[in-house]
């Protein structure tokens, strides 16, 4: 008991000198604190632990409940064509930033520092849009994209998915914009840049902390879609990642610790991004509240 | 390098805020000219016009004998220095300094060569490879200067520069920016709230307030000739004390009532002033450093009160009330609070609250002001 | 004033002052936007109004008008999926209470929670669809729910929460919470950097408890981090779950778990019925629209 208590407490000597007559009841809080922490951290990790351990049978394996094999592993491309559909979330997620940022950087530098008559007003519509979810208008945008013949490659896809991202990005843009002070834009064009030159070569190199942060959050929003990708995509052959995992789940033809190995693929990229960029998250996420 | 000429220029704001109204003002070739002024008082205002920072509502401003009012910033070749100094975070301090160069589409030996002057100039040659974050503000505010003094434009325009650095640094860019300023010989708007920059930097001053120009002169001729009460109230620290009273000019004598206290000027002396012969309400100016103390009462001292006293070491400010104006009434009633008095004296000279004084305002550095518009009544130089 | 008004027309010189030029690049810059926004949100918000009244195949229309709307009222399919969206909002509770606790256990600093933030947000990371799949693990006749009972000893007890209709919506539910639980405990954990801890310290010089202090000065500090929580929620129960129904139900059994967005997507593509479906959609985006206000109060309250 003595060997257990020793440890925490050189380590917490080192932040602060406890308080003698509590010492001992704070720690069992501290171990108790540590414990239930313990327990939500296994909780979180349940779904990778399912997706390992299921993915590391052979489907024999699975339905008995026991064994261990890199069958599925080996198999893999065989079950689900993953690099294509990868390279296909790749292509879909990464154009799809690229439209989000090109237009919601010079908005959002519009509407925070070139105000013009019912700037406000544009801009309050603009952001609302962002409330609309895409299956309230889900019927007319299929049958549009449709009739624009855009279903047909990425590009039907690849625009909704922009259109979708546009509105919260332009506004993280303004806010973040805000807080620019209007004197660098000033002496930018002292300077002589032009409008247009301010925006590519002062308003750019400036938001590179926003733009971080958009790209993550859509990056991640967009990867981990499944219904534009359904629907927008109509070749099978360009599906994205979670399109082709849900489809299979849904045929329930496919073996399971396939689609666990698959599921595994499919989640690195996003976790990837996600714990590179943990930061950019959360700023994204509170941006308008958090002051 | 060329002339500045403000020609009736007004800004309105929305539909009726007069920011700058009527401002007509010429700057010579190498000219410092510093504007200054409580704050809202339009000298922002008009320095961003003269950047192309703002649209000119009405009036014309011209750079050079060019009208400018609808030339756009960069066609104007005029360079400025911001408040708080907006060098652009994500380039080096050579890069801040060569952008407007690399923008004008100078070769990269000739902005290399430009840079190099400018930071030699500056003393910054140490730090061009720094970013803006990793430098103090004495440094940004050589940046700031280096990136308008690479350009050799027409007009340096400086808003507030220096507000940012602390007491000591300020005094230390003052000298800096004026030595810069001589050696470059370029045309200078600076903008400045701060009536000690005003007076130790500008070749001349113009004092704003409320949008209108006030007074354009060299700094100790602002000082000694105020135009009006605002001017002489602004001008100088401590301000010069003003006081309402009553003057009537008769028999080679101005008296002048400050409640029952009568105090009377040798006529040789105010003639300068254009004092009215029947009493009239006038603001009478005097300097701190114009309140002397002299010995024993005779008519033209007055009797104070020591209220207060500040040493500042050189120095000491006494604050002085005058007696026996508190229970007077003059016929408008306008003395019905005890008048004070500041006047500065030598650090050694032994005064304490309580103390009674006699005092003589020095007669030939008394300014005269009309008490209804504040002009002044100043009729000869 | 007609003096000023006069001297300003003659001077006013070219149309295009500088004023106009800014205000005219702003316009420029915001157009793209617009224009993308417009064409692929706005449009279609018009196009579902119109074709709610008619008759739609997604190739030809037929104008019915406002019967289409008596008679979809009249649909029990519409008020399944009605109630099953107001059922699942019991779980909004839960998907933002736990949140709370764990962004309070993590705000204590234990050593290493560094570590166990990283933990508690990675799911976040992970598509709903991948989610939905490991859920459909864990409710399995063979999954882990029931070997946690076996555990504790109900060695004959058997759960199959996502067979039943009886169980399905809370198998939904109960997932939809874990979805939930990385970004709200993200939301709460910065809302508490933000608390300023001298105030804590004052409160227990005055002599407050843990938990009053938790209730007087965390719980108000936080509200406004709890609200934007609540609203995000809240959309996204309404218009998030299409991915985990899709994986793990089908809408099924029967219509169980058939949310507005799924029977939006049902009534669309498995019958073809893209009138309808519109009409249902319109619905939806009134009742997210009223989310929407109060998140957009919320935003706009400090503009």
């Amino acid at each position: 008991m003595t060997t257990l208590a020793t440890p925490p407490q050189e380590s917490e000597r080192e932040e602060a000198p406890p308080a003698p007559p509590s010492q001992a009841r704070r720690h069992v809080g501290r171990w108790i604190l540590f414990g239930m922490m313990l327990c939500v951290a296994v909780i979180m990790l349940y779904p990778f632990w399912v997706m390992i351990i299921t993915s590391l049978k052979s489907e024999t394996q699975f339905l008995s409940g026991g064994g261990f094999s890199w069958l599925s592993w080996k198999t893999l491309t065989d079950n689900i064509p993953i690099f294509q559909e990868v390279l296909s979330s790749t292509i879909v997620c990464s154009a799809s930033i690229f439209v989000i940022l090109c237009v919601g950087l010079p908005a959002g530098f519009a509407f925070s520092k070139l105000r013009f008559r019912a700037s406000t007003t544009i801009f309050l519509g603009l952001v609302s849009a962002m409330m609309v979810p895409l299956q309230a208008i889900l019927m007319p945008e299929f049958v549009n994209v449709t009739k624009l013949g855009l279903t047909g490659g990425y590009f039907g896809a690849i625009l909704v998915y922009a259109a979708l991202g546009t509105p919260f990005s332009t506004f993280l843009f303004t806010t973040y914009f805000r807080g620019v002070p209007d004197e660098l834009i000033e002496a930018g064009i002292v300077d002589g840049l032009g409008y247009v030159g301010v925006l590519g070569r002062l308003v750019v190199p400036i938001a590179v902390p926003a733009i971080a942060t958009v790209t993550v959050l859509q990056f991640i929003q967009i990867w981990d879609d499944l219904l534009v990708g359904l629907l927008f995509i109509q070749n099978t052959s360009e599906r994205p990642i979670t399109v082709g995992l849900a489809v299979l789940a849904a045929g329930r033809t496919t073996s399971i610790p396939a689609l666990m190995a698959g599921s595994l693929v499919s989640a690195l990229p996003a976790m990837l991004v996600y714990l590179g960029f943990q930061r950019y998250l959360v700023k994204g996420l509170t941006m308008g509240i958090d002051r | 390098m060329a002339e500045i000429i403000f020609d009736g220029v007004t800004k309105i704001f929305g539909d009726d805020i007069r920011a700058v109204d009527d401002l007509s003002l010429a700057i010579a070739e190498g000219e410092f000219m510093v504007f200054v002024g409580p704050s809202g008082c339009g000298k922002t205002t008009a320095l961003r016009m003269l950047a192309g920072l703002e649209d000119i509502t009405s009036g014309s401003l011209s750079i050079g004998g060019r009208i400018v009012n609808n030339v756009l910033p960069k066609h104007r070749d005029v360079a400025m220095v911001f408040q708080n100094y907006a060098l652009y975070p994500h380039m080096s301090v050579e890069r801040n300094i060569g952008f407007a160069l690399k923008i004008r589409g100078d070769s990269k030996d000739e902005i290399k060569r430009k840079v190099d002057e400018a930071a030699t100039i500056l003393h910054l040659n140490d730090f061009l490879d720094r970013r803006p974050k990793a430098l103090s503000g004495g440094q940004r505010q050589r940046v700031a200067m280096g990136r308008a003094i690479v350009r050799n434009p027409q007009a340096f325009l400086m808003d507030e520069p220096l507000s940012n650095l602390d007491a000591k640094l300020r005094v230390e860019m003052r000298l800096e920016i004026a030595r810069i300023q001589r050696l470059l010989g370029v045309a200078t708007v600076y903008v400045t709230h701060d009536q000690v920059e005003a007076m130790t930097m500008g070749d001349r001053v113009a004092v704003m307030r409320e949008g209108k120009l006030q007074q354009v002169d060299t700094p100790q001729d602002l000082y000694d000739r105020p135009a009006n009460e605002f001017v002489a109230g602004f001008m100088g620290s401590p301000p010069m004390n003003l006081i309402r009273c009553h003057a009537s000019a008769g028999n080679d004598r101005v008296a002048v009532h400050f409640g029952h206290q009568v105090i009377e000027l040798p006529w040789n002396y105010t003639s300068s002033h254009a004092l009215p012969e029947s009493g009239l309400e006038v603001v009478v100016g005097v300097r701190p450093e114009d309140v002397l103390i002299v010995d024993g009462a005779s008519t033209n001292t007055l009797e104070t009160r020591v209220e207060r006293r500040e040493a500042l070491g050189a120095e000491i400010l006494v604050h002085l009330s005058l007696l026996d104006t508190t229970t007077s009434s003059t016929s408008d009633g306008e003395l019905s609070r005890p008048v004070s008095l500041v006047a500065k004296m030598g650090p050694r000279t032994k005064v304490s609250v309580g103390d009674i004084l006699y005092v003589q305002l020095s007669p030939e550095h008394a300014h005269f002001f009309d008490a209804t518009n504040g002009d002044s009544l100043r009729t000869r130089p | 004033m007609s003096v000023i008004t006069a001297t300003t027309k003659q001077n006013a010189g070219p149309w295009m002052t500088l004023r106009r030029r800014r205000q005219f690049a702003g316009f420029l810059f915001t157009l793209p936007a617009l224009a993308l926004v417009i064409g692929f949100i706005g449009i279609p918000i018009g196009q579902a109004i119109y074709y709610s009244f008619t008759s739609w195949n997604g190739l030809t229309s037929q104008w019915i008008g406002p019967s289409t709307w008596s008679q979809a009222f009249h649909n029990s399919n519409l008020w399944t999926a009605l109630q099953n969206n107001a059922l699942l909002l019991l779980s909004v509770p839960f998907a933002l209470g736990l949140p709370l606790c764990i962004a309070v256990l993590l705000h204590q600093r234990v050593a290493g929670w560094k570590v166990f933030r990283s933990i508690y947000f990675m799911p976040t990371a992970i598509s709903w669809v991948v989610l939905g799949l490991v859920a459909e693990r864990f409710f399995a006749y063979q999954g882990t729910l029931n070997s946690i009972i076996h555990f504790f000893g109900f060695s004959h007890t058997n759960t199959n929460m996502l067979g039943y209709e009886s169980t399905a919506l809370s198998a939904l539910g109960i997932t939809f919470v874990f979805t939930m639980i990385g970004t709200n405990t993200m939301l709460f954990l910065t809302g508490l950097a933000t608390l300023d801890p001298t105030l804590e310290e004052a409160a227990r010089i005055d002599g407050a408890g843990r938990w009053r202090i938790f209730r007087s000065i965390t719980l108000p500090h936080l509200s406004r981090f709890i609200q934007l929580a609540f609203v995000m929620t809240v959309i996204a129960l309404f218009s998030a779950l299409f991915s985990l129904i899709f994986v793990m139900t089908g809408g099924g059994p029967g219509y169980a778990t058939t949310t507005m967005e799924f029977l939006i997507y049902q009534t669309g593509f498995n019958q073809g019925d893209f009138g309808t479906a519109a009409l249902y959609g319109i619905i939806l985006f009134v009742l997210t629209a009223i989310v929407g206000i109060v998140q957009l109060r919320l935003i706009g309250s400090d503009e």
